[in-house]
């Protein structure tokens, strides 16, 4: 599926930073990977990998030194609303309600105020919010903050998720309440997501695949396929045999020395 | 903090007021020192709220002002566009930078026979030493508080399809709002002054010629009103000021 | 790879003189009247400095300038630094400062000479209270900000109030002082230029509006660049004081600004 009519098309791609003194640091380093239609990828690295630099390239964010991403054949020049990210800083308006960041980027694309103020209230029920629209976010906790920030993402309906490290902030409970509704929103229209993540249970948990990656210069090391049945219920996964051993052997692959140890 | 100590805190604070109100009209009760070199606080704020009814005075004081907003609103203008169009554009802040690292710490008011000369004796030379002296604040306080913006806050606007410059004047100019508030209160102020002083030195009319005049005639009660005029003006600006901020920062987080 | 743009003082030269060229045209081709060229007012720069007299007029503004801002300093430092360690001590003051900080001090000028006279006096105590202020603000923001557990130490140490306050929270609160002392300092130059433009005695602000009643605009133009001069120069120097003083803190890359 992924290999047919890829929806990502991530063509050696590599990532030089300037430092300060003046020498360069190679980020990540020649990284092909093919992302298929509704396909859920996670990339899972030690920080500091560069996995975070791979979907800011991809959102257009940031230019890459060489190589290309492709996304439905064109090649990616800048942020589009067809790549929605979610950041693990949630980057939330102060200066709106829940409501306004919520229908921020529909007004922006020109939607008329009635049908985005309902859009926006739908997308709060989905995330479990309703009774939040006036609320400003700091009055918020951490995990309804990326409630909101997810829904602000699915509001403009972008055809790819790319999320930085999304739960990276919250604490276990919350974590593993997002990571269920997060499977639940996804189980609804199946978009095609790139997931950044360091935790391994995560990226099992709730990707077709696993693109492990080495620091220093960042590659990928391995993609693994997750061939797990789903709907996924997360108290059948922790009993579950395969899981335990896709866990184990992902571990395994990270625990490795690296090839060169390096001052980065 | 509980209300009683903070009340407490309060009395403590108007103690030195009083007491220097107290001292300023004993001496003058006592006789220590003569009312032509210093009259007491009753009659100086007597005069004060008696001229507040003289249409003479208020339009001194209407003048004064239209400088000041004239002035401030320009600098408000440039300080905040130039801020933050310096961070969206590197060649605009290759060529800031160093101009407001030259200029900033120059004395403007030495630039005033400069616009006296140039722009004449009229209002335009005032508000232009007004602007120049408060526009320096608001950029620098626009500039360096768009410079910290979290640009992921850009980013989550320009993935919903906005273009970078709609961006950089909605998104970064909100996002460094609370900055831009503090360098406007400060440049407020700072015109406030600057205002007065520019009449002082050279003007026929405004709240700052009404000193220059009463020092000449050695009308010392007069002497004191305007600067007690232009400072209660200050005060009032500075506390509408902040409860503008107030209202305009609702969902700011507090620590700034 | 060095670009020319890196080497330290160079975009502010650029700056300079690109503002002087920019002076140039602009006098030359608009043709305002009451502007110079540029050049005619750098022609005049060496005239003043050369006048014995105009530069024991510019160099007794220093003086003052010199001590009313250390006065200024010996006076607002303690003053800061306790009210940033006592709650009664900073609700004391507070509100009497929040109060004089809209009053402009150079305006205070012909009252202060009807009571002290035209003399450097007068014009020393106001640079003094137009200096004051800031450190007083900046040496209470540092004071509060130092940590209490470095307290406790000192104190557990047996180090006594007066020890602490002189060992524990001055060095603390130096970076800040510091800012505080760099627009007090050009806070100085301010006002001691605004009170002898309105005591019209001697001193820099004095040249200035004697040449412009006199129609020397040549000499106006050029006493404006020996100010501005004066006040880019000082902040240099004091910056480069910054770093050798409170270098270990972190830059701060706040510029000076203020008014009298």
């Amino acid at each position: 599926m992924a290999d047919s009519n890829p929806v990502i098309d991530i063509e050696s791609l590599s990532k030089t930073f300037g430092t300060r003194r003046g020498t360069s640091h190679l980020a990540i380093a020649d990284i092909s990977l093919k992302v298929g239609d509704g396909e859920f990828v996670s990339i899972l690295g030690p920080s500091g990998c560069g996995k975070s630099t791979l979907l800011y390239i991809v959102g257009g964010f940031e230019a890459p030194s060489t190589g290309a991403v492709l996304v439905d054949g064109k090649p990616v020049a800048g942020p589009g609303p067809d790549r929605g990210p979610v950041f693990q800083e949630f980057a939330l308006f102060p200066w709106k309600t829940v409501l306004g960041n919520v229908m921020y980027g529909l007004l922006e694309q020109g939607v008329d105020r009635g049908q985005a103020t309902d859009r926006a209230r739908e997308l709060l029920a989905m995330v479990h919010l309703s009774a939040y629209g006036n609320f400003y976010p700091k009055e918020l906790s951490g995990g309804m903050k990326q409630r909101v920030a997810i829904a602000r993402t699915l509001a403009y309906r972008p055809k790819i998720l790319l999320m930085d490290e999304p739960f990276g902030a919250l604490d276990a409970h919350t974590r593993t309440r997002l990571q269920n509704d997060l499977l639940d929103i996804w189980e609804r229209d199946r978009k095609t997501v790139m997931f950044v993540t360091h935790s391994v249970e995560e990226a099992v948990f709730l990707s077709d695949r696993v693109a492990v990656m080495t620091r220093s210069p960042g590659r990928i090391k391995e993609i693994i396929p997750i061939d797990l049945p789903r709907p996924r219920k997360r108290a059948e996964l922790l009993v579950n045999r395969r899981y335990q051993d896709y866990v184990v052997e992902i571990e395994r692959l990270m625990e490795l020395p690296p090839e060169e140890a390096q001052a980065s | 903090m509980t209300w009683t100590r903070r009340a407490g805190e309060l009395a403590v604070g108007l103690l030195p007021i009083v007491l220097l109100l107290g001292l300023w009209q004993g001496l003058v009760f006592l006789k220590y020192a003569p009312p032509t070199l210093l009259p007491g606080p009753v009659t100086v704020f007597s005069r004060f709220f008696s001229l507040l009814g003289d249409p003479q005075f208020l339009q001194h004081g209407a003048t004064t002002s239209f400088r000041l907003f004239s002035g401030f609103a320009l600098a408000v203008a440039v300080g905040v566009g130039l801020g933050i169009l310096a961070v969206g554009n590197r060649v605009v802040a290759a060529i800031l930078r160093p101009l407001i690292r030259v200029l900033a710490p120059v004395p403007k008011i030495a630039l005033y026979p400069a616009f006296i000369l140039t722009l004449g004796f009229d209002h335009s030379s005032k508000i232009a030493l007004v602007f120049v002296d408060a526009v320096f604040p608001i950029l620098l306080a626009t500039y360096q508080g768009a410079l910290s913006v979290e640009p992921k806050l850009v980013w989550s606007a320009r993935a919903a399809g906005v273009s970078q410059t709609r961006a950089l004047f909605t998104i970064v100019l909100m996002a460094a709002l609370p900055s831009i508030l503090t360098g406007c209160r400060i440049g407020l102020v700072i015109a406030c002054i600057v205002v007065f002083l520019s009449e002082m030195i050279n003007s026929t009319d405004g709240l700052g010629y009404l000193l220059v005049r009463a020092a000449r005639n050695f009308q010392t009660v007069d002497m004191f009103v305007p600067i007690i005029s232009i400072s209660i003006l200050g005060l009032i600006l500075n506390a509408a000021f902040n409860a503008l901020r107030a209202r305009l920062l609702v969902g700011y987080p507090e620590d700034n | 790879m060095k670009r020319i743009a890196d080497i330290p003082g160079f975009p502010p030269l650029m700056a300079c003189i690109g503002l002087l060229v920019f002076w140039d045209l602009v006098a030359r081709y608009l043709a305002i009247s009451g502007l110079p060229p540029a050049w005619d007012a750098l022609k005049e720069v060496p005239v003043i400095l050369a006048d014995p007299e105009q530069l024991l007029n510019i160099l007794s503004s220093i003086r003052r300038m010199v001590i009313g801002f250390f006065a200024a300093l010996v006076f607002a430092i303690p003053v800061g630094l306790l009210m940033g360690r006592s709650r009664a001590v900073a609700a004391f003051f507070n509100p009497l400062l929040m109060t004089i900080y809209p009053v402009p001090k150079a305006a205070l000028m012909p009252i202060i000479m009807l009571w002290l006279g035209v003399g450097d006096v007068s014009k020393i105590l106001v640079i003094f209270l137009g200096v004051s202020l800031p450190v007083i603000y900046h040496s209470y923001q540092g004071a509060r900000a130092v940590e209490q557990k470095m307290l406790w130490s000192a104190a557990a140490m047996g180090m006594g109030a007066p020890a602490r306050l002189l060992r524990i929270v001055l060095p603390a609160a130096l970076p800040e002082i510091m800012v505080g002392c760099r627009t007090g300092l050009v806070l100085a130059l301010i006002t001691m230029v605004t009170s002898e433009m309105i005591a019209r005695q001697s001193g820099v602000g004095n040249i200035l509006f004697n040449s412009l009643d006199l129609a020397q605009y040549g000499l106006v133009y050029a006493t404006i660049l020996i100010i501005g001069v004066m006040g880019f120069v000082l902040d240099v120097l004091f910056e480069k004081l910054r770093e050798a003083v409170a270098g270990w803190a972190q830059p701060v890359h706040q510029i000076a600004v203020g008014s009298a």
